[in-house]
């Protein structure tokens, strides 16, 4: 069977700017990937070209099965970054009219569009106009829009970007729910713990390039967890002295504590009897697989300098602008 | 197809429920339609009181004065007017009908003015001064002096003396118009009378009554309707000028709107541009027709209710159809453009100048046209693009129309901009709908029509 997308050395230059770059990707059908990367690495342009929003200066794409994604629209779910509604328009309305586009019957698109918005934990408000919902309630009124067509690929524009924790937990089940379904999803995110929870693969992308195309089970092994986090019992241990156990590579002080980096191959169950003996802890354990470090361990060569990687790191973990992670 | 169509319906609903739209449609034919019931009432409630008073006359030649008796009457006031009224509606089709209506009742009633004779060999000082008396009931409206050779002349070959006028400053324009016509008319008579001549038979023979003028053309003889048909274009171009205008600007509008609220991305999701562009286009199009409908109707319908609807040839209505809908989508689809390629409306500002300035530059021309309607000039404006149509149509209701390959050639480069115009928004609303920051410059457009 055709895969539900397939991009081959697709690329896009806007000015002097390369904003993708030879990018090569398969998605089966069925299929969640999670398009990750930091902001500006090339995810919204890929998406928009997927699209056919945007046109690449070269490579091609089928997008199930077709040349073009206009020649498959009513099959696609798509939540763009820069979304909003009518503002003037009943919410009902807007729905039923987003349905009609995508080729639903006019018969169906009210009571679907009502049901999802049921889902998201929207009752009644189908007579409101768009300009009385909150952001939280708008949000989930354009998610309803993008999939209201029960399309067979979903491609989600960071999705979760500027939500509060309830709506990304209510939309995160309704992605969780289109999974069931058999829909093929597709989402970018900046934020690499949205990646972690959903995606059964991981496509990396850093300026324009992709840097790494994995399954989540793949990046468990591949990325065995070489950190160590400690939490002592007293604040004034001598943290430092961690370091002169063999296998410990760095010690790095954190809010509570420090973590404890491991040299490839180390056996981290060894190290961690090693600590326990050395300084009274409250709380020691491995840490979890997280994509960020990751991703920064796959850019690392051309990351270099320290404060870059800082800037980086706060970035994948969401902070600064884009408000709380769930 | 079926997009397109949704996306009409949705524009044209829009625009049609909206409040500001009912209002502007419905207030002109509303306030022509106040106009009319209420307006003659409305002047009649001005009417001026009449004017009732005294003119002084010295006549030293005793033979004016009588005649002045008369022509000075009221009743022969009145009859002049009417008799005036009369010739000059005369040239308006339907003209006797309104003439005779009561709403053309005059609406200042005519003078009635009574002659006080002086003798000649009154002292003219003294009965200048008489005029600024503080006593008003005592001071005349004017003093009229007739030239002792007012009506007959020393010589054959010398020049007939006048009048002069005296006036105390209760004379008013009208009053003093109906003194001179009358005073006119009185020395005319006295002379004719002096010279033994009949008047009657005078004006028989000085009068040469105006024909109203035939037409000849191809088709047959028709009765020339001038002055009517130079008043068409101008009424048409005022209807286009303003339907153009108003749909341009919701077009505009709605997509800086789409723009700004971000939601037409999500609408490409589902179309395409070309399709959200065109379906835009035909709704506010099917706007703009339905108020054109309403608008044609209503003028139809005054022509009827003045039995003058034989006047207006059904081909001429339906080429202005044409020529609407060609101008109308042409001038759409560039302010559509403009509407997709900047943030704001502050911002299309300075793009629309050009776009204003092309609707208005054949609307100056038009009376140029009107009077020369078939100059080298007038024939390569209506051959030149966007401002052809409006052309074309003042030529077309012109006394000499242009021949009919013309009409057609005007008709053919009409729709060659219709498609060239749908092109250039199709490939602005391609690159621009997602561009957001610094306002494109008219250069930029066209780099972006061509990369796109």
């Amino acid at each position: 069977m055709e895969p539900a997308l397939r991009l081959d050395r697709l690329a896009k230059t806007f000015g002097s700017t390369r904003a993708v770059d030879e990018l090569d990707l398969v998605v089966p059908r069925g299929a969640t990937y999670g398009f990750i990367g930091p902001s500006g690495a090339g995810k919204t342009t890929c998406i928009r070209m997927i699209m056919s929003i945007l046109f690449p200066d070269s490579g091609e794409l089928s997008v199930l099965g077709r040349r073009s994604a206009l020649e498959a629209k009513d099959r696609i779910g798509y939540l763009p970054e820069e979304r909003g509604v009518y503002r003037r328009m009943r919410v009902g309305d807007f729905l039923t009219y987003i349905a009609q586009l995508k080729g639903v019957p006019e018969s169906e698109a009210l009571p679907r569009a009502k049901d999802l918005l049921a889902r998201t934990g929207l009752v009644d408000i189908d007579k409101k106009k768009c300009e009385e919902l909150s952001k939280g309630m708008l949000h989930r009124v354009e998610f309803v829009a993008a999939i209201i067509n029960r399309p067979e690929l979903i491609i989600l524009d960071e999705p979760f970007s500027g939500l509060d924790p309830v709506s990304v937990k209510l939309l995160k089940d309704l992605v969780a729910a289109e999974q069931r379904r058999g829909a093929t999803i597709l989402f970018s995110t900046h934020i690499m713990a949205h990646a972690e929870e959903l995606c059964g693969h991981v496509v990396m992308i850093h300026r324009g390039r992709k840097v790494l195309d994995e399954p989540m089970a793949g990046l468990r092994r591949q990325y065995d967890t070489r950190v160590i986090q400690v939490e002592p019992l007293d604040e004034s241990s001598p943290m430092q002295s961690l370091g002169q156990i063999p296998g410990v590579a760095e010690v790095r002080p954190m809010a509570d504590g420090c973590a404890v980096h491991l040299h490839p191959g180390t056996e981290p169950n060894a190290v961690m009897q090693r600590i326990t003996a050395t300084i009274p802890v409250a709380r020691v354990g491995l840490s979890r697989l997280r994509l960020e470090d990751v991703f920064l361990r796959v850019v690392a060569a051309d990351a270099g300098d320290r404060e870059a990687e800082q800037a980086l790191r706060a970035d994948l973990q969401g902070l600064g602008t884009e408000g709380a992670v769930a | 197809m079926n997009k397109i169509l949704l996306i009409a319906r949705r524009e044209f609903l829009t625009t049609v429920v909206n409040k500001g739209f009912i209002f502007g449609l419905f207030l002109m034919p509303a306030l022509l339609g106040l106009a009319v019931l209420f307006g003659p009432r409305l002047l009649g409630a001005m009417r001026s009181p009449q004017v009732v008073g005294r003119i002084a006359v010295i006549d030293p030649t005793g033979q004016v004065l009588p005649v002045l008796r008369s022509t000075l009457s009221l009743s022969a006031i009145q009859e002049r007017r009417q008799a005036e009224a009369r010739r000059a509606l005369a040239t308006v089709p339907g003209g006797e009908r309104v003439a005779s209506s009561p709403a053309t009742r005059e609406f200042t009633p005519a003078p009635d003015l009574t002659i006080v004779e002086r003798p000649p060999s009154a002292d003219l000082e003294s009965e200048k001064k008489a005029l600024s008396s503080t006593d008003q009931s005592a001071r005349a409206l004017a003093l009229v002096v007739v030239a002792a050779d007012a009506v007959e002349r020393p010589g054959n070959g010398s020049e007939f003396g006048t009048y002069s006028i005296y006036a105390s400053r209760d004379l008013n324009d009208d009053t003093e118009r109906a003194v001179y016509d009358s005073l006119r008319e009185a020395i005319v008579t006295a002379r004719l009378n002096a010279s033994q001549l009949d008047q009657k038979r005078i004006d028989t023979m000085t009068r040469v009554r105006r024909p109203v003028s035939v037409t000849v053309t191809q088709a047959g003889e028709q009765r020339s309707r001038r002055q009517f048909m130079q008043m068409l274009p101008f009424v048409v171009g005022v209807m286009l000028f303003v339907a153009v205008i108003m749909g341009g600007q919701q077009l505009m509008t709605s997509t800086v709107e789409e723009k700004s609220s971000r939601v037409v991305e999500v609408l490409l999701a589902a179309v395409s541009p070309f399709q959200l562009m065109f379906g835009k286009l035909l709704g506010q199009t099917a706007v703009g027709l339905l108020g054109m409908a309403i608008y044609l109707g209503l003028g139809l319908l005054a022509l009827y209710s003045f039995a003058m609807l034989g006047i207006i040839d059904p081909m001429l209505i339906v080429y202005f159809l044409v020529f609407f809908l060609i101008t109308y989508l042409v001038f759409g689809a560039l302010m559509m453009s403009i509407g997709a390629a900047v943030n704001t409306m502050q911002e299309a500002g300075s793009l629309m100048g050009p776009v204003m300035l092309m609707l208005l530059f054949p609307y100056m021309l038009s009376p140029m046209i009107g009077r020369a309607p078939n100059s080298p000039l007038s024939v390569a404006i209506s051959f030149i693009p966007p401002i052809n149509s409006f052309a074309m149509m003042t030529r077309m209701a012109s006394e000499s129309p242009p021949p009919a390959w013309q009409v057609w050639l005007t008709v053919l480069i009409g729709l060659a901009t219709v498609y060239a115009a749908i092109w250039f928004a199709a490939k602005i609303f391609k690159v621009g709908l997602l561009m957001h920051g610094r306002p494109p410059n008219v250069a930029t457009l066209v780099r972006w029509a061509r990369q796109a």
